[in-house]
């Protein structure tokens, strides 16, 4: 592959090369964390954060096609590539001057209604600040759209990671002909079973049970393919991702999931941060840290640190800080430190750093089970929901199972948990039957009490609750004081959770905070409804899928 | 578990909607008395937390027009009076026509817009393009403009009403149930709740889409039908559509909202129902995706944010439903907006609370009152320009 030429592109109309199968995010990260975007609403600099294409830091405009998300595409040759959303550039963005006239954020829900004659002044500059990229380009609809993927299988996954991957070798071993969807760059391979580059956005149960119609899949193949499938079964392994923190700052470039550093850090790369302040202390945390060791500088934990990652860490001489709140994270264009405190005791002190990588807790990929109406339950362990399952993983929607970390299941079952469900599947049920071991059901969430204390302690400056449309923590707090409850209508009073990432980045947090804030359990704070496309898909793709065309078998 | 303040009400307000908050602020400021409003869901969970929020004057009949065009005045000073900035963009509605018959049809609204003293525009396919930039050549052979139409984000507008009604006394139970009504010699009685009974002589129904359903418990038959509609949003993007866009033949309607996103349905087709509830269906992305990327192709590297649905009530003549029901006085019909009821909640209010107070109504009965179902001679023509 070292061997390849490279791709070269303009970014920002210099030329830049890349290595082919290298996303553009990784390129441009050659020269340092990549600076592409400004935030919706204050135009606060924002760099890339999850690496997994949901979150909206490192959206760019590529040939004219707006809010491509720069770590899910692999740039072309003669690519030109431009920052959106800064008036100047994202380093110097004259609009950014609203982050700084408003320090308590600005309130468009009571702001503006005076006097009456400025009225279409005030639209035509909270239109301007508005929206990421200008609208497609003309030219940009010339780009063909490829004929749609129109399939019907016996058995579709979804996701191709240990529990997808071990889901559909065993189903082949039985002799069924399983399909597998992942909407990774690389794909995974799976020997004999074919993998499509496709992510599912929109998952129905079949109409009627009683008929076997099948379950509904849509998805799209990057950049704007349509895919549609009808599947008997469905395997939903869609994994999960690291979740995010709310502190004072916590949109700094520079403020990274673990899923974001792991995507700036690719094999063979040097990461565009040498000085980073991991969160975490569970086996994600250890993981990273073994990813990571050379760049992580300390290791700060929520609650207390387990004896195995404290000698990890020990070996490779990263202080551990556990029991600790992280209160701040400074710097305006990147982070350049933190502050801590410890738990239970008063003094704040500060670290420098150069990212901050969270890695404390791991969230299921839930959005398939809500959409298809599978029962879910609350899971006190990581405080996110996840569907009600048999031993053998079947949900209840009949047909569909759940398997690997989607479902709860700990990493050391993943595989077996995909296995399990394809012996279901087959109608041969496992000689294993012993339980495996899920994410804890009961109790408080451990955040729970951490967002507790962190309450308590004196704080000040934007946390921003959901960095998709730039809503504030005060916001949900001015909600709440107002007499909204639940989180249905804290996200229409607000616009929390109804960005593009869909909730993702926002809603496992709100959730907390409004449990506290509301005095019940977040069971009873409600949640949002999951509603399709699961990503944002290209209106080319689906509207491709609207010619009716009859499915053709398995090839 | 909801307790309620009072054992008796000058009148309950069932639906939490726009018109239920609006009708029990107008209720409230002419000094009525206590008034209670249910709603078994939360504030906004119906088509008022779901609709596009289009605000248009261009219809077919006279009364309509009229009855939009007050909401266009209460909607301008919405702020000032409520508190609330429900941004009401006046980027104007653009009517779009596919062919002659269409073209025709618009040009009767044009002539009915018009004579009310508004200034409906007949455009050509440049002007249409101007208002439009990108529309695929051929795509529309004319349309009609009024610029004062324009779009409102619904929620402010819920918020504002909702705190105005709170604030004078207005008793608003949300998770509470309306479950029967008590009928004593042909009079209201009391209205069964799912937090007790509670006597009134006067009830509202302003259930929106369960508005049959709510009438039924009052023993009343009512011809409103919910239907389910969809409707999606795309990701933001910075301002480049003014108007609100409909199109007549396939009912598509599209407006850039003050976030950036574009945000439209299409009038529902065989598979919309597909999806129960509030879901999406499969279908609707599909062929709104298509339509959508058919008028404006440059569109098409654009993506999709999220879908929802919501339920229109819907009446036979596509007219709502305003005043006194004769079967059971006392029993106030607010209902069967087919879509509109948020773009007319303003002006329609004042004449429930009207109705509510045994006060004139200055509406056609002919057009708008319950009692037009039950005869059989009909003299008005049913209204057809029913999308966005």
């Amino acid at each position: 592959m070292a061997d390849a030429p490279a791709r070269r592109f303009l970014f920002e109309g210099k030329a830049r090369a890349s290595a082919p199968n290298e996303t553009l995010l990784t390129a441009l990260a050659e020269d340092g964390l990549p600076l592409v975007q400004r935030s919706i609403r204050y135009h606060r600099p924002r760099g890339p954060m999850c690496g997994a294409g949901y979150c909206t830091g490192c959206l760019v405009r590529v040939n004219g096609r707006p809010n491509v998300r720069a770590c899910r595409y692999v740039p072309a040759e003669s690519d030109v590539v431009t920052t959106e959303n800064s008036w100047l550039s994202p380093r110097f963005d004259v609009y950014g001057v609203f982050d700084f006239l408003f320090p308590g954020g600005i309130d468009t829900l009571h702001g503006f209604r005076r006097p009456a004659w400025a009225t279409p002044w005030y639209h035509r500059v909270i239109r301007r600040l508005a929206g990421y990229g200008e609208p497609p380009d003309p030219a940009a609809a010339t780009v063909a759209t490829p004929p749609p993927l129109r399939r019907s299988v016996d058995v579709a996954v979804v996701g191709g990671g240990t529990s997808g991957r071990a889901a559909a070798a065993r189903l082949l071993s039985h002799g069924l002909r399983p399909w597998v969807l992942d909407r990774r760059l690389s794909l995974p391979s799976v020997p004999d079973v074919e993998v499509a580059p496709a992510t599912t956005v929109s998952f129905l149960p079949p109409r009627d049970p009683a008929q076997s119609s099948g379950f509904t899949l849509l998805g799209y193949e990057e950049p704007n393919r349509g895919v549609s499938i009808s599947a008997r079964t469905v395997v939903v392994a869609t994994g999960s991702y690291d979740g995010s923190l709310l502190f004072a700052g916590n949109d700094r470039p520079g403020v990274l999931t673990g899923d974001g550093a792991l995507a700036l850090a690719p094999p063979g790369r040097r990461p565009p941060f040498h000085h980073a302040v991991l969160v975490g202390s569970d086996a994600r945390a250890d993981f990273l840290l073994g990813q990571l060791a050379d760049h992580v500088d300390a290791i700060v934990a929520p609650g207390a640190i387990p004896p195995q990652l404290a000698r990890h860490a020990s070996e490779e001489e990263v202080p551990l800080f556990p029991r600790t709140l992280l209160v701040r994270a400074s710097g305006r264009r990147r982070v350049r430190s933190v502050d801590l405190r410890a738990r239970g005791s008063g003094a704040v002190f500060s670290l420098d750093c150069d990212a901050v990588i969270l890695a404390h807790r791991r969230l299921p990929t839930p959005q398939l089970f809500f959409q298809a109406g599978a029962k879910m339950e609350w899971r006190a362990g990581t405080g996110a929901y996840y569907p009600v399952v048999t031993d053998a993983g079947e949900t209840s929607v009949p047909g569909l199972f759940a398997v690997g970390s989607a479902a709860g299941v700990t990493p050391a079952g993943s595989a077996a948990s995909g296995e399990r469900a394809a012996d279901a599947i087959a109608g041969r049920p496992s000689s294993d039957t012993s339980p495996l071991a899920r994410v804890v059901r009961d109790g408080p969430s451990e955040l729970e009490g951490y967002y507790r204390e962190l309450w308590r302690t004196p704080h000040s400056g934007k946390w921003v609750a959901c960095p998709c449309e730039d809503v504030l923590l005060s916001e949900v707090e001015e909600a709440h004081a107002r007499g909204y409850r639940g989180i249905e209508v804290i996200k229409r009073y607000t616009g929390l959770g109804t960005g593009l990432c869909q909730g993702r980045f926002c809603l496992p947090d709100a959730l907390l905070v409004l449990a506290m804030l509301e005095e019940r359990p977040p069971s009873e704070v409600g949640y949002i409804t999951q509603r399709p496309p699961v990503v944002p898909t290209p209106l080319a793709a689906l509207g491709a899928l609207d010619q009716p065309a009859a499915p053709t078998g398995v090839p | 578990m909801t307790t309620l303040a009072r054992s008796s009400y000058r009148a309950v307000v069932v639906g939490a909607g726009i018109l239920g908050l609006y009708t029990a602020v107008q209720l409230a400021r002419a000094g009525a008395g206590p008034v209670l409003i249910v709603d078994r869901g939360f504030l906004s969970s119906g088509a008022s937390g779901r609709n596009g929020g289009g605000v248009r004057q261009q219809w077919e009949t006279r009364a309509t027009v009229r009855l939009a065009r007050e909401s266009v005045a209460a909607y301008r000073r919405f702020g000032r009076e409520f508190g609330y900035n429900p941004w009401f963009r006046q980027g104007g509605y653009l009517f779009l026509a596919e062919n002659e018959r269409d073209l025709a049809h618009l040009k009767t609204v044009h002539d009915v817009v018009t004579s009310e003293g508004l200034p409906s525009r007949l455009l050509d396919p440049d002007g249409v393009a101007r208002l439009l930039p990108g529309i695929a050549p051929g795509a529309a052979i004319g349309g009609t403009y009024l610029a004062s139409d324009g779009t409102l984000y619904p929620f402010p507008a819920v918020w504002g009403v909702y705190e105005a009604a709170l604030r004078l006394g207005v008793e608003v139970a949300l998770g509470v149930e309306a479950q029967s009504v008590e009928v004593v010699e042909g009079r209201i009685r009391a209205v069964a709740t799912s937090a007790g009974r509670v006597e009134t002589g006067s009830v509202v129904n302003a259930a929106g889409g369960w508005s049959a359903e709510f009438a039924r418990r009052a023993g009343l038959t009512i011809p409103n039908t919910p239907t389910r509609h969809e409707i999606l949003a795309t990701e933001p993007m910075k301002p480049f559509l003014d108007p609100m866009v409909a199109r007549t033949s396939d009912g598509l309607y599209f407006s850039q909202t003050m976030r950036g996103e574009l945000v439209g349905g299409l009038a529902p087709r065989a598979g919309h129902g597909a999806a129960d509830g509030s879901r999406s269906s499969p279908e609707f992305l599909t062929q709104m995706a298509r339509a959508l990327t058919g008028l404006l192709p440059r569109l098409g590297g654009l993506g999709v944010l999220r879908a929802w649905s919501g339920y229109y009530d819907d009446t036979p003549d596509g007219f709502p439903v305003i005043g006194d029901d004769p079967r059971l006085p006392g029993f106030v019909q607010a209902n069967g907006f087919g879509g509109h009821g948020f773009m007319l909640a303003p002006a329609a209010s004042v004449r429930v609370a009207r109705a509510v107070l045994g006060e004139k109504v200055d509406l056609d009965p002919a057009i708008f009152s319950p009692a037009r179902f039950l005869t059989t001679d009909r003299t008005v023509p049913p209204e057809s320009l029913l999308l966005g």
